[in-house]
C-alpha cells in the first residue's frame, strides 16, 4: 500500500476533528490551548501534503508550514500568558467560570 | 278733591314703610299701621261730610255719562242709580293694544260709607290688635299685612272700573292668605290659608272670565262705559257676565257652594278674622254685586240666581253655625248666613237693603269677632264647652258682646233689626215669598244659635275663674263698636236717602214676623242651653235629633264631598305626576347620565385594554424576545464556538447540497 494525498488529507482532518472537539469541549484553558494547537497542526500537515504532492517542484508550502509553526509557538506563548493574568485574577483557569460578558 | 286718594294710600305706606324693615324694627315701629289708620279714618269722615253735603246743582262734576237713562225708563224693580259721583280721578297707566287701561277712582256716596265703615272697622281692629298680638314677635309683620289688607279693600271702594276692582280684589286675596296662615309654624293655619286662597281662586277665575266677557262686549272696563253699553248687548252676554261675577263674588263672600274656606279661615288670629269677615274681604264680594248692579238687572236671571245662592247660603250656614262648638266657627258660619242676607237682599235688587245690612253687620259682626278675641285671650281656649259663666267675670265684655249678639239676632232697636227689616221690605216688595219665609226661618236660626253661644259662654258654672275683661286697647274698640251698632239702624232712612233712595220706617208687615222668629229663636236657645244653666254638654240634643245633627255637624257634607270629588282627585294627580316626575323625567335625566357615565367607562376600558394593551403588548413581546435572545450570549467563548461551528456546519451542507 503506497501512500497518497488522500491519507494525509484525512488524517489532517481526524486530527483538526480531534483539535476541534477538544476546543469546544475542555474545561480547562490549557488543554483548549493545546486543542488549538492540534488544529494548527492539522493544517500544517494539509500544507505539507499539497505541497509536496500538488506542486512537488515549488518549497512553497513546506517553507509556509515552518513560517506556520513560529507563529502557533508565538500565539501559545500569548495564549498561556493570557491564561495565567486570568488565573491570577480570578483564582481559576476554567473557561466555563468565565462568563462575566453574559448578556 | 285728590286727598281722597291719600285714604287708600296712607295704609299702603305703611305697609311700604314696615315691610322692608327687620323684624326687630317692624315690631317697634308697629304703630305706624294705626297711625296711618287713624288719619285715614278722618280723611274719610272728611270724605263723607263732603258727600252728604254735596249739591248736584251747584257742581259741574266732570262725571261721564252713567247710566242714569237706563234707570230713568226702567220698570219698579230698577233703582235709582245711586247718587252721582262727587269726584273722579282718572289716569291712564298702560295702552294694550289700543285700548287705555286707566287708574280710575271715584267718589260716591256708597264709597263713601264704605270708607267710613272700612277705616273705623280697620281702627278698630288695629287697636285692639295692639294688646291682643302684643307678645307675638311677629307683630309688626301682621300690622303690615293688615294695613295692606285695609288699604286694598279702601281702594276697591273707590274703584271706578273693573280693572282696578280686580287688582285690589286681588291683593285682598294675598292679604287673606298671609292672614289666615299667619301662625304658619302650625299644621292647621297652613292648611287653612292654602284652602282660602284656592276656594276663592276658584271664584276669582269665574270673575276674571266675566271681564273678559264685558272687555268684549263692552270694550272697556270704567264703570260708567260698561253699565252704557249693557242695554246694547245680546240676550244672554248680560246674564252670562252677571253669573260669572257671581260666581267671583261668591267665591269672595264665602257663598255656598264656595263657603267652605270661611270657617277655616278661623285659624288666623282673632282680630284679622274680625277684619276678614267684618269689613273687607267677605264685603268684597256683595260690594262687587252692588256695583254690578246694572248688568245683573239687565239680565235678571242672574238676579234670581244670586236670590237663591242667598238663601240657600243664609239657611244653611246658620243651620250648620248652630252645632259647632267652636266660638269662632260659630262666628264665622254666622257670617256666611249675614252675608246670604246680603245676596238675598241684592236678588230682589235691595241695592240699598243690601249694603245696609253689609253696614250694620261690618258693625255688630266685627263688634262679636273683638268679643271672642278677648274671651279667647282669657279663657286660653275656643270651645265653648269649655267656658261659662263669663258674665260675673267679665261684664265689660258682655255687656258690649251682648249688644252684638242682639244686633246679629235682629231684636229691636239694635242695628241687626233695620237692616233685617230693610231686606224683607225688599223680598216682600219684589213677590219673592219663598224667599221671604226662608229669610224668616234664617233669621230664627240665627237667633237660636245666638241665644245658644251666649247662654253657654256667659251663664252657668264658671270654668275659667281667672279671666277677666281686656285692657282698654281691647275695650274701647269695643265700646266704639257696640254704641255704633246701637246707633247705626236709626240712620235707616238717611242711608237710603243718601244712596238715592226712598227711606221708609220699618212697617209692621215685616217687623212682626221678624221679631217673633228672633223671639222665638232665642227662646229655643233659652230652652235647650240658658233654662237649667248647666247643660254643658250637647249628648241630649245630639240623642234627640241624631240624624239632622249629624248632618250639621258634618257641615252638610260639603267638605267632604270636596274632598272626595276634588281634593283626593286632584292630590292623586298630583301624585301622579309627582311620580311621572319622579320615573320619567327624573328618568331621562337619569338615564342620560348613566348612559354617559357607562360610555366613558366603556371608552375607559377600551384605553385600559386595547390601547395600552396594544403599547403593552408590543413592550412585552420586544422585552420576552430580548429575554430569549439574551440566553444566547452567555458569555461562554465555549458556546459562542458550538454556534460559529454548527453555522459553519450548516453553510458547509447547504454548499453541498447546492452544488449537488
Amino acid at each position: 500500500m503506497t501512500v497518497g494525498l488522500g491519507h494525509f488529507l484525512v488524517l489532517a482532518a481526524a486530527l483538526f476533528c480531534v483539535g476541534l472537539y477538544g476546543a469546544l469541549s475542555k474545561r480547562s484553558s490549557v488543554m483548549v490551548l493545546m486543542s488549538l494547537e492540534l488544529m494548527a497542526n492539522a493544517v500544517n500537515i494539509n500544507l505539507v501534503a499539497l505541497s509536496r504532492f500538488v506542486t512537488p517542484a515549488d518549497m512553497t508550502g513546506q517553507v509556509f508550514a515552518v513560517f506556520s509553526m513560529v507563529v502557533s509557538a508565538a500565539e501559545i506563548g500569548l495564549g498561556l500568558a493570557l491564561v495565567l493574568a486570568i488565573y491570577r485574577a480570578t483564582r481559576s483557569a476554567e473557561l466555563v467560570k468565565l462568563d462575566r460578558l453574559r448578556g | 278733591m285728590d286727598w281722597v286718594l291719600a285714604i287708600p294710600a296712607l295704609p299702603a305706606a305703611a305697609f311700604v314703610v314696615l315691610a322692608p324693615m327687620s323684624r326687630k324694627w317692624r315690631n317697634i315701629s308697629a304703630r305706624v299701621a294705626p297711625l296711618a289708620m287713624a288719619v285715614a279714618l278722618l280723611l274719610s269722615v272728611f270724605a263723607f261730610w263732603q258727600v252728604t253735603t254735596f249739591d248736584p246743582g251747584s257742581h259741574t262734576a266732570a262725571a261721564p255719562a252713567t247710566s242714569d237713562a237706563l234707570f230713568a225708563a226702567g220698570d219698579a224693580k230698577a233703582q235709582p242709580r245711586p247718587a252721582e259721583a262727587v269726584w273722579r280721578h282718572r289716569t291712564v297707566f298702560a295702552n294694550v293694544g289700543g285700548a287705555a287701561l286707566g287708574l280710575s277712582f271715584a267718589l260716591d256716596p256708597t264709597a263713601a260709607v264704605m270708607l267710613v265703615i272700612v277705616t273705623l272697622v280697620g281702627l278698630a281692629v288695629q287697636v285692639f290688635s295692639l294688646e291682643y298680638m302684643r307678645s307675638d314677635d311677629r307683630r309688626g309683620w301682621y300690622f303690615a299685612v293688615v294695613s295692606l289688607f285695609t288699604a286694598a279693600m279702601l281702594a276697591l271702594t273707590l274703584a271706578d272700573n273693573y280693572l282696578i276692582f280686580y287688582m285690589t280684589w286681588e291683593v285682598m286675596g294675598l292679604c287673606s292668605y298671609l292672614l289666615i296662615g299667619f301662625w304658619h309654624q302650625q299644621e292647621a293655619p297652613r292648611k287653612a290659608a292654602v284652602k282660602a286662597f284656592l276656594t276663592t281662586r276658584v271664584g276669582d277665575v269665574g270673575f276674571a272670565i266675566g271681564l273678559f266677557l264685558i272687555w268684549m262686549h263692552a270694550g272697556s272696563f270704567e264703570f260708567a262705559d260698561v253699565f252704557a253699553s249693557v242695554p246694547s248687548w245680546a240676550p244672554g252676554v248680560a246674564t252670562a257676565a252677571a253669573l260669572l261675577l257671581l260666581v267671583g263674588a261668591m267665591g269672595k263672600s264665602a257663598q255656598v257652594p264656595l263657603h267652605v274656606w270661611l270657617p277655616d279661615a278661623m285659624a288666623g288670629p282673632t282680630p284679622a278674622s274680625a277684619l276678614i269677615h267684618a269689613a273687607t274681604m267677605v264685603a268684597a264680594g256683595v260690594f262687587l254685586v252692588a256695583r254690578s248692579m246694572p248688568i245683573f238687572e239687565a239680565s235678571g236671571t242672574a238676579l234670581q240666581v244670586t236670590l237663591v245662592v242667598g238663601a240657600t247660603t243664609a239657611l244653611v250656614g246658620g243651620l250648620i253655625g248652630s252645632v259647632q262648638h267652636d266660638i269662632k266657627k260659630v262666628l264665622a258660619y254666622s257670617t256666611i248666613s249675614q252675608l246670604g242676607y246680603m245676596f238675598m237682599a241684592l236678588g230682589a235688587a235691595g241695592y240699598v237693603a243690601g249694603m245696609f245690612h253689609l253696614m250694620t253687620h261690618a258693625f255688630f259682626k266685627s263688634l262679636l269677632f273683638l268679643g271672642a278675641g278677648v274671651i279667647i285671650h282669657a279663657t286660653h281656649t275656643q270651645d265653648m264647652r269649655e267656658m261659662g259663666g263669663l258674665r260675673r267675670l267679665m261684664p265689660w265684655t258682655t255687656a258690649t258682646f251682648t249688644v252684638g249678639a242682639l244686633a246679629l239676632a235682629g231684636v229691636f232697636p239694635f242695628s241687626g233689626f233695620f237692616s233685617k227689616d230693610e231686606i224683607l221690605a225688599a223680598l216682600w216688595k219684589d213677590h219673592q215669598y219663598v224667599a221671604f219665609f226662608l229669610a224668616l226661618a234664617a233669621a230664627f236660626v240665627t237667633a237660636f244659635y245666638v241665644s245658644r253661644l251666649w247662654f253657654r259662654v256667659f251663664t252657668g258654672h264658671a270654668r275659667t275663674p281667672h279671666a277677666h275683661d281686656g285692657t282698654w286697647h281691647m275695650m274701647a274698640p269695643m265700646a266704639v263698636l257696640s254704641v255704633l251698632t246701637v246707633a247705626v239702624g236709626w240712620l235707616a232712612v238717611s242711608f237710603s236717602e243718601l244712596l238715592g233712595h226712598v227711606g221708609h220706617w220699618p212697617e209692621p208687615l215685616y217687623y212682626l214676623p221678624s221679631t217673633a222668629a228672633a223671639m222665638s229663636g232665642m227662646a229655643l236657645g233659652w230652652w235647650v242651653y240658658g233654662r237649667s244653666a248647666i247643660v254643658l254638654n250637647t249628648t241630649a240634643l245630639k240623642d234627640r235629633a241624631g240624624y239632622l245633627y249629624d248632618m250639621f255637624a258634618q257641615k252638610l257634607y260639603f267638605d267632604l264631598t270636596y274632598d272626595h270629588l276634588v281634593v283626593r282627585r286632584f292630590v292623586a294627580l298630583a301624585n301622579r305626576l309627582s311620580r311621572f316626575d319622579a320615573t320619567a323625567v327624573d328618568g331621562a335625566v337619569n338615564g342620560a347620565a348613566s348612559a354617559w357615565s357607562r360610555s366613558s367607562d366603556a371608552s375607559d376600558r377600551f384605553d385600559a385594554t386595547v390601547v395600552d394593551g396594544a403599547v403593552n403588548g408590543v413592550a412585552s413581546l420586544v422585552g420576552r424576545l430580548g429575554a430569549r435572545l439574551r440566553a444566547i450570549q452567555s458569555g461562554r467563548i465555549q458556546s459562542y464556538q458550538r454556534y460559529v461551528v454548527a453555522a459553519l456546519l450548516v453553510l458547509v451542507v447547504l454548499i453541498v447540497l447546492k452544488g449537488a
